[in-house]
């Protein structure tokens, strides 16, 4: 089922995401994302999304583009492939910063 | 000609005779241009009482059926046309029988005369001589000829001209009753030609792409003893016979018209199987007789349930195959138009997307070696011909039966529903327009569309589509008020067929645009999928302003038959 579980890692608000990502549940994921951005960078853990439509996609957006507003780093970490694909065909795959694990989200210097 | 003979007629054309010769080359011009002998062999036989010198002469032809001398033509005081003789009584049977020349120069003394003209008609027989007429197949008649008028006995001259003159007039009969045979098998022909022709009037005519049945016939000789039809009925159904007449030949033929006509009109009325092949054979077993009799099989076919019904008048067995097996199921009536107040029993069964053939047994005797095809050899035939569509299915079995030899008419009545044409529902599920009821709708179509064979990655595709459309109904159609969703999902062929029916006001389709995928914002990413994932789509608001209908296609050919 649905999950979120949120983790402080260092400088980085882990919001760790499970299940499918759908209308009944987006507005959720979205506000877990804005919350934690607003005190600390944010990395979303989509290793156990199965499912995500575009509502979810625009969960993700939305925690960009804020994330950017508050000068702050939005990745998104361990991306399904599920995910990945949609992502694709939303042409946003280059848009996101994409990181294979946890250990590469928490070592911000070398992400630049 | 022997060479006795041809001295006579060297001897003939020089000497006293030479009125012989002359009456032979005219006699022999005069048959030999007319094929009328009712007007030619009298006149022929005149000539020859005249040349002969007797007071009366008679022709006498064989007839094979009576096994009889009738004689056909008479000159002189006693008209014995019409009189028929066996071939053991006088000396008319002695000549026939024997093939040579009989000569009686006493004849009141000469147990061997018929004497019963004579005593009838007190004409005196005083002598006689009977020649055989000759044809290429043997004898054919007798030429006799009586009483010389100087009173004279025959003797060999005489029975040699007669010999001579006789070859003419047989070769004339001969051609004359060929020529007759070959009128006779020429308007056979034409009307076998007819029957034919009506026949395949008969025939249903082969209906467009989708129709579930096809037939062929395949006759062995001139004109079928089988037959078949198809026709529709007011509620729907489709109605099929398909029957096989005993015998050969025209009378055969005749009684498929009518055992055709009979079991169209009987079947028109939608009588239930059993009960149409009962009335079938009472109206049937009034008309039909010389042990000629129809087995045949029937039924109904409802498309909108796949349910057919069918019975069978000593019929061989129809055989469903489907998935690789097969099932027989048996006709248990006898045939009709023997026996009044048979009763027939009446079979259902599901069609579903199997094959269910019929076949006469012109199809289960042909000719294979030593052997015949029989019902093991007819399920190798569907089985080498199974990937086929219908029609060409038909014709591959068709043309491999030709290959063998057809001893008897071969008709195959196939009813299947054809694939390509005819959409297979795969999903329908109708459930409230909200969020919470999404991810179920998903797995259930994930899992119809695994069922249909589409590969792992295309089906995730399409599931966000169809899941994007419903998000949209939810948020822009239904937006906060209570509605249900319908989904379908259809097969047509090669294409996957997506519809989306709701209850909700309508939406102006022209509203409905991709946004700009360059700009990154959140929202409106639905309609880019949908755009990109399926093949097309089109939003069709309902009459009324209630309702819309949001259909989307994609095309995706189905796996092999042998792996759905």
């Amino acid at each position: 089922m649905n999950d979120i579980v949120t983790e402080q890692r260092d400088d980085l608000t882990l919001v760790k995401l499970a299940g499918e990502v759908d209308l009944s549940w987006s507005a959720r994921v979205r506000e877990a994302i804005l919350e934690a951005l607003e005190t600390r960078s944010v990395g979303v853990d989509l290793a156990a999304v199965s499912y995500i439509d575009s509502s979810g996609i625009a969960a993700l957006v939305e925690g960009l583009q804020t994330a950017r507003d508050a000068e702050r780093r939005f990745v998104l970490i361990a991306t399904s492939l599920p995910v990945l694909a949609v992502l694709e065909l939303a042409r946003l795959d280059r848009v996101f910063t994409l990181l294979p694990d946890v250990g590469s989200a928490l070592r911000p210097a070398e992400v630049g | 000609m022997s060479a006795a003979d041809a001295h006579l007629l060297a001897k003939a054309a020089v000497g006293d005779d030479a009125y012989a010769f002359a009456l032979l080359a005219e006699l022999s011009e005069a048959l030999a241009v007319s094929l009328d002998l009712r007007r030619t062999l009298p006149i022929a036989i005149q000539r020859i009482v005249d040349y002969m010198q007797v007071q009366a002469a008679s022709l006498f032809l064989f007839d094979e059926e009576t096994d009889e001398l009738a004689c056909k033509v008479c000159v002189g005081p006693i008209d014995v046309r019409g009189l028929r003789l066996g071939t053991d009584q006088g000396i008319v049977g002695l000549a026939f029988t024997q093939a040579a020349v009989q000569i009686v120069a006493d004849a009141a003394n000469d147990e061997r005369v018929y004497k019963r003209i004579d005593e009838e008609t007190g004409f005196v027989t005083h002598s006689l001589i009977c020649v055989p007429l000759t044809a290429a197949k043997g004898t054919i008649g007798v030429l006799e000829l009586i009483n010389k008028l100087d009173g004279a006995a025959f003797d060999a001259t005489d029975a040699g001209i007669l010999r001579l003159l006789a070859v003419p007039t047989a070769l004339a009969i001969n051609n004359a009753r060929m020529a007759t045979a070959l009128i006779e098998q020429q308007r056979l022909k034409r009307e076998f030609d007819l029957a034919r022709r009506l026949q395949k009037l008969l025939l249903p005519k082969r209906r467009r792409a989708g129709f579930p049945l096809l037939a062929v016939n395949v006759p062995a000789h001139e004109i079928s003893g089988d037959f078949y039809d198809y026709f529709d009925l007011a509620d729907g159904r489709i109605g099929f016979v398909i029957g096989d007449v005993s015998g050969k030949g025209l009378d055969a033929a005749l009684l498929m018209t009518r055992a055709a006509s009979l079991l169209r009109w009987a079947g028109k009325d939608g009588l239930a199987p059993d009960e149409w092949l009962r009335r079938a054979n009472e109206e049937l077993c009034q008309t039909t007789t010389g042990g000629r009799f129809v087995c045949a099989a029937v039924g109904y076919y409802e498309r909108s349930t796949g349910e057919v019904r069918l019975a069978g008048a000593g019929f061989p067995p129809a055989l469903l195959h489907g998935d690789g097996v097969y099932c027989e199921y048996r006709s248990d009536g006898p045939p009709l138009g023997i026996v009044a107040g048979q009763e027939y029993t009446e079979t259902r069964l599901r069609l579903g997307g199997a094959a269910l053939y019929f076949f006469s047994d012109g199809v289960t005797d042909v000719r294979v070696g030593d052997g015949r095809l029989g019902q093991e050899g007819v399920r190798g035939l569907i089985d080498r011909h199974a990937s086929a569509p219908p029609e060409a299915r038909l014709r591959l079995m068709v043309s491999e039966l030709r290959q063998l030899r057809l001893v008897d008419d071969t008709t195959l009545l196939l009813l299947e529903e054809p694939r390509a044409q005819t959409a297979q529902v795969l999903l329908r599920q109708t459930f409230p327009a909200e969020a919470e009821r999404l991810r179920s709708m998903r797995a259930d179509l994930r899992l119809a569309l695994q069922r249909s064979g589409v590969p792992a990655d295309l089906r995730d595709r399409l599931v966000l589509a169809v899941d994007e459309a419903c998000c949209n109904i939810i948020r822009h159609a239904y937006a906060g008020s209570s509605g249900d969703i319908v989904l379908s999902l259809r097969r047509d062929g090669d294409v996957l067929d997506f519809e989306l029916r709701d209850d909700a006001p309508g939406v102006d389709p022209s509203r409905i645009t991709p946004r700009d995928l360059a700009e990154c914002r959140a929202g409106g990413l639905g309609v880019n999928f949908i755009d990109a994932l399926m093949d097309g789509w089109r939003l069709q608001p309902q009459a009324g302003g209630v309702g819309n209908v949001l259909r989307m296609w994609k095309r995706c050919p189905a796996p092999l038959e042998d792996e759905a």
